[in-house]
């Protein structure tokens, strides 16, 4: 069973907010403790797949910005 | 070649702010996927959301060249924020949820694209990303909020917790349980765990 505090720890890590000092402490114990490791895994694997679930907008919604920006500049 | 490709995005706004919109131009490819998923996880209605993450753009442009742009924190979480709030108050205003369709009448959320992939294995992660799109809209809504705000919106869990008034500790919690809900969610639904699914 992993505690709490070291699930909270985990997901700082797979976040990359995790301190130096935590980070080695924590990738030593996952040599030690297979079900921390596999639990790592997932969650890099859930997130992963957090990622391919965005979207993007169309080229049409991305010019208008440039444009709006570049008018701007254009008046001052 | 660009010289603004692997510039910071403080450098970008920095040049940005001094007139240069190819720094713009290169602020808004690398973050428009995360705002407008932001947006539309919230609002449910791309044409919305392409609305949405315009204005979250035009507020941060107006912000930058009006010399109020504070140099703290990242880029990214910041006009995330901005584009969250913008949905927030639509959401707020309108309290409903909209159909969701294109102008080809089809659904907003098969439209994903992949290369290099065949016709069936495109077809299993559109499938597959689209499901998963519905499952973050069933989870909690404190749940629901927490994810969109780190895993989208690129906030840090501090920034989470201060946003929303908790301790950071239950901003993990939240997210804890909003990825193991999720899993399980995933499981009970049969999507499949295949590592193919997670590259692009």
């Amino acid at each position: 069973m992993i505690k709490t505090s070291t699930q909270n720890e985990l997901i700082q890590y797979v976040y990359d907010e995790l301190a130096e000092d935590a980070c080695t402490q924590l990738e030593s114990a996952f040599m030690q403790d297979t079900e921390l490791a596999e639990g790592c895994s997932e969650l890099l694997r859930l997130q992963q797949l957090l990622d391919g679930a965005s979207k993007v907008p169309s080229k049409r919604s991305v010019q208008n910005i440039l444009n709006y920006s570049k008018s701007l500049s254009l008046q001052s | 070649m660009n010289t603004t490709t692997q510039m910071s995005d403080s450098a970008l706004v920095s040049l940005y702010i001094q007139g240069n919109e190819s720094a713009f131009e290169q602020l808004v490819n690398r973050h428009k996927n995360k705002v407008y998923t932001t947006i539309l996880l919230i609002v449910k209605d791309s044409y919305t959301a392409e609305d949405l993450m315009q204005d979250a753009f035009i507020k941060a442009i107006h912000t930058m060249k009006g010399g109020r742009y504070n140099e703290e924190g990242k880029f990214s979480s910041w006009i995330c924020r901005i584009a969250h709030n913008l949905a927030i108050d639509h959401f707020r205003k309108e309290k409903r949820s909209p159909v969701i369709t294109l102008e080809d009448g089809s659904n907003v959320f098969n439209t994903m694209s992949f290369s290099e992939d065949s016709a069936e294995s495109l077809q299993i992660k559109e499938d597959t990303h689209a499901r998963l799109r519905e499952l973050i809209q069933t989870l909690p809504q404190s749940q629901r909020e927490v994810l969109m705000m780190r895993h989208y919106a690129d906030m840090s869990f501090q920034e989470i917790a201060d946003a929303t008034g908790v301790s950071i500790n239950t901003a993990l919690g939240r997210m804890r349980y909003a990825l193991i809900n999720l899993r399980k969610k995933m499981l009970k639904s049969n999507i499949a765990y295949d590592k193919n699914l997670y590259s692009e």
